[in-house]
């Protein structure tokens, strides 16, 4: 039920993004999708591994991953998927608790959240950057044969 | 026009006019830089008169040479204000398509990337709702209550509002950010002490949430993958200024009511 409940919050999330950013109409939902499989992921795999930074990685991933399917099959560019899905997974919560830690004095647990807002950042990156390889690679091989 | 018919050298001039005009509508609305160099590459390439094309561009510009004859024309364009416009990218997408394949005319084809540059965003007034939907939901994602709902849907509302109003002047997006995120901060701030609702920390993190850099970390990584290692500096540094300015706009906040 909880689950069902935050795909639900995570799609119409992530359709408010996709409207900020001027997605094309028809592709709106698709957005959204993305959006709630990346969230969806993200949640699940943090309630089994009690750790954000792999969580972020494997979302972060599989948006890659269903944003270039979808550009493959709706012949749109990957990025209309791929933007709007990501923001979500975005630490502007670890921005805040650094901030929140810093203006408190807790200087230690703000390096703390600060390596870790950083490392949230690096897992996003390094996510969009296997799915992207795989999706030319595979491209590639297929425009070979 | 005929299909057989010869591009002359006025004609050749328009061709690279109009790569370089698609070139810059995808870049000022956030498209990848190998997607713009290999769109305009497509598109002088397409006719057969010309042999040879060459494009370099980073974020804030575009550099194009093609051979045609025997002469080399080259345009050079900078490119100044940047916003996210997808459904631009995508028309552009679309009309390099349909322009390659088939022969249409380098005067129909300058009209329509024209027209495609003058499409109407979405109005205003929805994108601010959208705006406030958006942090709306995200409070939800983060243990909040209908009260966060609620006050995180004003402070998404007027947050998009006044950024993009700043946009609209062209204000460095460093200070758009810091600003919209005092916005933000004060406004979940005062809700609080107004009594509403006591989750400071799940309003604040749901309105930063429009301002976040996803743009510039999803194009940074992009770029740097297909070997555009200046565009994808340049967008790293874009998105790491961008975080600063929102954590500096929170934390002077903070700092003044704690």
């Amino acid at each position: 039920m909880v689950i069902i409940k935050t795909l639900i919050f995570a799609f119409l999330s992530t359709v408010g993004f996709s409207v900020l950013f001027t997605t094309p109409k028809d592709s709106i939902v698709k957005a959204g999708i993305v959006g709630s499989i990346g969230w969806g992921l993200y949640y699940i795999s943090s309630l089994v591994l009690n750790n954000s930074i792999i969580s972020t990685l494997i979302a972060s991933i599989s948006i890659g991953i269903v944003g270039e399917l979808f550009a493959k099959y709706y012949k749109k560019p990957a990025t209309v998927f791929i933007i709007p899905g990501i923001i979500p997974l975005v630490p502007g919560a670890g921005m805040y608790y650094t901030m929140l830690e810093l203006v408190e004095k807790n200087y230690y647990a703000a390096v703390d959240m600060g390596t870790e807002t950083f490392f949230l950042a690096a897992a996003i990156s390094i996510g969009l950057i296997i799915s992207t390889t795989l999706s030319t690679s595979i491209k590639r091989a297929k425009s070979k044969n | 026009m005929n299909s057989n018919k010869k591009l002359s050298k006025k004609e050749a001039k328009k061709l690279l006019l109009l790569a370089t005009l698609a070139g810059r509508i995808m870049l000022r609305n956030g498209a990848e830089t190998y997607r713009v160099e290999d769109t305009i590459e497509r598109i002088c390439k397409s006719r057969k008169e010309v042999k040879y094309a060459n494009v370099f561009s980073t974020p804030t510009g575009i550099f194009v040479s093609i051979e045609f004859g025997e002469e080399v024309l080259s345009h050079i364009m900078r490119i100044k204000s940047t916003k996210i416009d997808l459904n631009k990218i995508d028309q552009v997408n679309q009309f390099s398509r349909e322009f390659v394949n088939s022969q249409m005319s380098t005067e129909e084809g300058l009209k329509r990337l024209r027209e495609i540059d003058k499409i109407e965003d979405y109005k205003p007034i929805i994108k601010y709702l959208a705006g406030g939907i958006s942090c709306s939901f995200f409070s939800l994602l983060f243990q909040g209550g209908y009260r966060e709902f609620l006050s995180s849907f004003f402070i998404g509302f007027i947050v998009t509002l006044i950024v993009g109003r700043l946009n609209k002047y062209k204000v460095t997006f460093f200070i758009s950010n810091f600003i919209g995120a005092i916005i933000a901060s004060v406004l979940s701030i005062s809700i609080s002490n107004i009594g509403f609702s006591q989750n400071i920390n799940a309003m604040i993190i749901a309105s930063i949430m429009p301002l976040v850099p996803g743009v510039a970390i999803t194009n940074a990584m992009r770029d740097t993958i297909s070997g555009d290692f200046v565009s994808g500096l340049s967008r790293a540094i874009e998105a790491i200024f961008s975080a600063l300015a929102i954590a500096f706009g929170v934390g002077f906040v903070l700092n003044i009511y704690f």
